[in-house]
């Protein structure tokens, strides 16, 4: 043993009570020992350790730096989009959301999950930057008419084609990514859309999406708009809405919606054609393959890697799970789709890592797995560290989401017929989408997902707007009790946390463990708190 | 005014899903297709030796066991087919031709094919993927879609004949009937019409709920009852409503309105005649098939289109009705727990009230009409608002 | 020789100085969980009253 690591195994030792997960396993506090009631706000970051610690802190100043990056490179237009957009404030929230997502995790862990969300870290900040630079509400920029705002479950990738045209998601930042980041800002743009008269049953994703739109409230980019029917029908008719609000003309990409179909294929490539001949006369450009395939071949390594991790989840030694793979997985696909070649080099070096961890037969978590879950279902992400509290509290690992199983086919790089097919198959499957309607076929996969993963434990995500998925409940239970896997229905509320709380959620993983399972928590401090005004 | 003279009798075969026209059907070999949605096409399902049956839950007041399977947080009207369909109310079913319209359309039309509710040998289910826009190709699409999972499971299930000259045929009963409840619709047009809201709804459900050469002969006798009929000697209502919306299957929701004192002179929602009643035209070239999805397609308004032509043509269309009927106002309903029409909804309030300057209303309902009061209320002050809108000249 | 030697040996002193400090204020405020606390307590209660007064130009055209 080198002198420095005698010096820190000292430290640690002398430091280790103030570890929450030391604390936990010897009754002395644990993981929310740390925060004020209610709000979130730790009284002091986690200690994890020197080293970890120290690394956590190096990642906070990494992320720190990129969102200086991000001030710096367009401070008059950030400054008005923080005085503009109510959401834009809720950015700040952002290093709190990091701490929670990552509380407990250690080691690899924790190095993976701190490469992963630098990369969505650096991603996000330069498009906030470059979108509040072009957006003609704060005045516009040189590249407000070489943007193409897409909906956010269209993937920008087989947009790459414009050379000289930029694909942006148009609800990304006001609502997809935000809502994870802070559970108060979407109630309020879903009680903009219900002042209206629209029901409060109804998706509130969708509900928020209408609500930012009637509220002003989405940056005005670009000279056309794409929306599309996918994921759902709440989701198809706001677009009605952010059409008129917006005011571009439309193109509405309608892709199959069984999918899975021969059929499918044809139609949802010719709708996808008509788009890029809408995009061509608008902007009075021409669409370049050679440029679609570099692009093509980012995603393709993106595809190669994912499907590697995948075979490494199937095993009890991948560090990388939870909300660290999930999370990255649905910006990486959903947001970059190959468009960022950083993403590239993140996923190089977690696959570096993981293989490694594989051949030295690594327990993540320190071994305290006991439940390994699929979690299916639209996720409740305005509660993005659900998997990181299953985690610590009964040490449930959720091995893979469903959405993590978006578009996962290789593209053609050399003909663009056959690369077209394949962007259909790819596009057609994307967030909150493939798995959740379009025909029984589509849900009924979970079971062979979890099989494949040697999972024991079904989470399903029960959104209580979700009309695809309450459609099909009590087949669901039934079949989980037929093949014997532990099953959970997650009650929730998408993005308004107001009708079921995070502990209501927590509650139903609390109960099902406590009186079905009968087992103990390994983190009793996490059993039942109050969270609701946290970001 | 004098009663239709078969006016109870159609009520009477509202009753049930299976009714004696229905059974009498069954009993002579003909094949019973069940459907939900407007996104299939009647006429294709009235080809020789079948016919037609779009299903409705008559009398339904529980869904307990549908509320099992699809929770009650969903469309009590798909909970509600669904528990008829459990307790054995369909059995007289060959097939369900059912569309993902919706998600949870399309969740209950499943639960057919996995809970196997239908009490028949040979019954079976498809559902189509139903189109998003009018263009060309979403009628290709719809066309794909309509003769592999219709037409084509229909000639291997039953050998049923899908030729050009059976289409035709199929056509001419759809042009047919069509011509009949169109006719007698046009008499809500008058300015004292001699027909009721309520009396036309029941007609208009008889004739989708009907084998149409069944019941065909008793809507052209009662067309011609029309031409006779004597009107009140004064227009009855204090004001003429059209009526937009979803599934509204049950004529007590048109006589609720009408009972309020407004006269429900269009019907422009799902089981109404707005659109169903329309001519199929056959253009030169064009095979009936063709022509069937062509007319379906043009004519569907559902507000999951989501095109700006189809989503315009929704509006135009029920602004036509009310020019048309001399409508004083519109009523937008939507089932509970409907995502389209609740948007929809939102969308055309504003269309109507706003852009339009028409008079409008929006309520949510339930599929079983039940505690009514609050409709009632509704219905009450809006057709107040129209007649002291009359009093002071439209103003 | 001996002077530049001297001035770089002060200059990396410096920049060693400032990098301590550096690390100990950033350090500081990272343990404390500083940054959070204020966002918290004070920048977001003073964005919110700023959106709640804003008029919004909240229709459907």
């Amino acid at each position: 043993m080198k002198a420095t690591d005698k010096l820190i195994a000292a430290i640690d030792k002398k430091l280790e009570r103030f570890d929450p997960l030391w604390q936990a396993e010897n009754g002395t506090g644990g993981l929310r020992s740390r925060y004020y009631d209610k709000t979130g706000v730790a009284k002091w970051r986690e200690w994890r350790g020197v080293k970890d610690t120290f690394y956590d802190y190096t990642q906070w100043i990494n992320n720190l730096v990129s969102m200086a990056g991000m001030v710096a490179s367009a401070p008059v237009p950030i400054l008005k989009g923080f005085w503009e957009y109510r959401w834009m404030g809720s950015y700040l929230g952002t290093f709190m959301f990091i701490d929670r997502l990552f509380e407990g995790y250690r080691g690899t862990e924790l190095r993976i999950a701190h490469q992963n969300m630098h990369a969505i870290v650096q991603s996000l900040t330069k498009r906030i930057a470059f979108i509040l630079s072009n957006d003609r509400r704060l005045g516009g920029g040189p590249d407000t008419d070489k943007i193409i705002p897409h909906d956010e479950t269209i993937t920008p990738l087989f947009l790459k084609g414009f050379k000289d045209l930029y694909p942006v998601p148009m609800q990304t930042l006001p609502e997809f990514i935000i809502c994870d980041i802070d559970q108060h800002i979407e109630p309020y743009y879903i009680d903009v859309a219900e002042s209206f008269g629209l029901p409060a049953d109804v998706c509130s994703r969708c509900a928020a999406e209408t609500g930012v739109a009637l509220d002003d409230a989405l940056p005005l980019v670009g000279k056309i708009m794409l929306s599309t029917n996918m994921p759902c029908n709440a989701s198809e008719a706001t677009s009605m809405f952010q059409r008129r609000r917006i005011g571009l003309p439309d193109n509405p990409i309608t892709l199959a919606m069984q999918h899975q179909e021969k059929e499918a294929i044809p139609y949802s490539r010719k709708e996808l054609e008509n788009a890029l001949a809408f995009v061509e006369e608008h902007y009075g450009v021409k669409y370049d393959w050679n440029e679609l395939f570099k692009y093509a071949t980012l995603m393709n390594e993106q595809n190669t890697i994912e499907l590697e991790k995948w075979d490494l989840f199937k095993t009890p030694y991948s560090p990388l799970s939870g909300i660290a793979e999930s999370l990255y997985r649905l910006y990486s696909w959903q947001s970059a789709n190959g468009t960022d070649p950083y993403f590239n080099k993140v996923d190089r070096k977690v696959i570096e890592i993981m293989r490694k961890c594989y051949e030295d037969k690594y327990l993540p978590f320190g071994g305290k797995t006991r439940h390994r879950a699929f979690l299916w279902g639209p996720s409740a992400v305005y509660y993005t560290d659900f998997p990181t509290w299953t985690q610590n509290c009964w040490g449930i690992t959720i091995v893979l989401n469903m959405d993590s199983t978006m578009g996962y086919n290789m593209i053609d790089t050399t003909d663009p017929d056959k690369a077209m097919d394949d962007l259909t198959a790819f596009t057609q499957r994307a967030c909150m989408r493939h798995h959740a309607v379009g025909g029984w076929e589509n849900i009924n996969a979970v079971w062979e997902w979890a099989k494949n993963f040697n999972c024991d434990m079904v989470l399903m995500n029960d959104n209580i707007a979700c009309k695809g998925m309450l459609g099909v409940h009590a087949v669901m239970e039934e079949q989980a009790r037929d093949l014997g896997l532990h099953f959970i229905f997650i009650e929730h509320d998408l993005e308004d946390s107001r009708t079921v709380s995070r502990q209501d959620m927590r509650n139903c993983v609390n109960n099902y463990m406590s009186v079905v399972l009968n087992e103990k928590p390994l983190d009793p401090t996490l059993l039942e708190f109050d969270d609701s005004q946290a970001f | 005014m004098k009663d239709l003279k078969h006016l109870i009798y159609f009520e009477n075969l509202l009753q049930d899903a299976q009714n004696e026209l229905v059974t009498k059907a069954v009993d002579e070999g003909m094949y019973a297709l069940g459907y939900n949605c407007y996104y299939v096409p009647e006429t294709l399902l009235n080809l020789p030796g079948c016919f037609s049956s779009r299903l409705r839950a008559p009398r339904c007041v529980s869904t307990d066991v549908a509320g099992y399977y699809m929770t009650n947080r969903t469309c009590p009207y798909a909970r509600s087919i669904l528990e008829r369909a459990i307790e054995g109310g369909y059995n007289y079913l060959n097939a369900l031709f059912g569309s993902e319209s919706c998600a949870t359309m399309e969740r209950m039309e499943e639960h057919f094919a996995l809970l196997k509710p239908v009490k028949n040998d040979k019954f079976f289910t498809t559902i189509i993927d139903p189109p998003m826009k009018g263009d060309e190709n979403n009628l290709t699409y719809y066309k794909v879609q309509l003769r592999t999972k219709v037409l084509e499971p229909l000639h291997e299930h039953y050998g049923i004949d899908i030729s050009e000259d059976a289409l035709r045929a199929a056509i001419d009963d759809h042009n047919e009937i069509s011509r009949v409840i169109t006719a007698i619709g046009e008499h809500r047009k008058a300015d004292n019409p001699n027909i009721t809201g309520y009396e036309f709804h029941v007609m208009q459900l008889v004739s989708q709920v009907c084998p149409h050469t069944m019941i065909l002969p008793y809507l052209q006798e009662t067309l011609e009852e029309l031409e006779t009929r004597e009107p009140e000697p004064k227009f009855p209502f204090r004001a003429r409503v059209a009526l937009v919306g979803s599934e509204i299957d049950d004529p007590e929701f048109t006589k609720l309105i009408e009972t309020c004192g407004a006269m429900v002179v269009a019907d422009r929602y799902c089981y109404g005649s707005f659109p169903s009643r329309e001519q199929i035209e056959i253009r030169d070239g064009e095979s009936a098939f063709d022509a069937i999805c062509r007319h379906y397609l043009h004519w569907n308004q559902c507000p999951r289109f989501m095109d700006g032509m189809k989503i315009d043509q929704r509006h135009h269309e029920v602004e036509r009705l009310i020019r048309e009927f001399k409508a004083d106002g519109v009523i937008f309903e939507n089932m509970k727990f409907c995502e389209f029409w609740s948007y929809e909804k939102v969308l055309s309030n504003h269309i109507f009230t706003n852009e339009l300057h028409i008079p409008c209303c929006t309520i949510e309902k339930e599929y079983a009409l039940g505690a009514v009061g609050q409709l009632r209320t509704r219905f009450q002050a809006f057709i107040e608002s129209l007649e002291i809108k009359q009093i002071q000249g439209g103003k | 020789m001996k002077k530049v030697f001297a001035f770089l040996l002060k200059l990396i002193g410096k920049l060693l100085l400032i990098a301590l400090i550096a690390f100990v204020a950033t350090f500081t405020l990272y343990i404390t969980n500083g940054e959070n606390k204020l966002i918290y307590y004070v920048v977001r209660p003073f964005l919110n009253k700023h959106y709640d007064a804003q008029v919004r130009d909240r229709r459907i055209v």
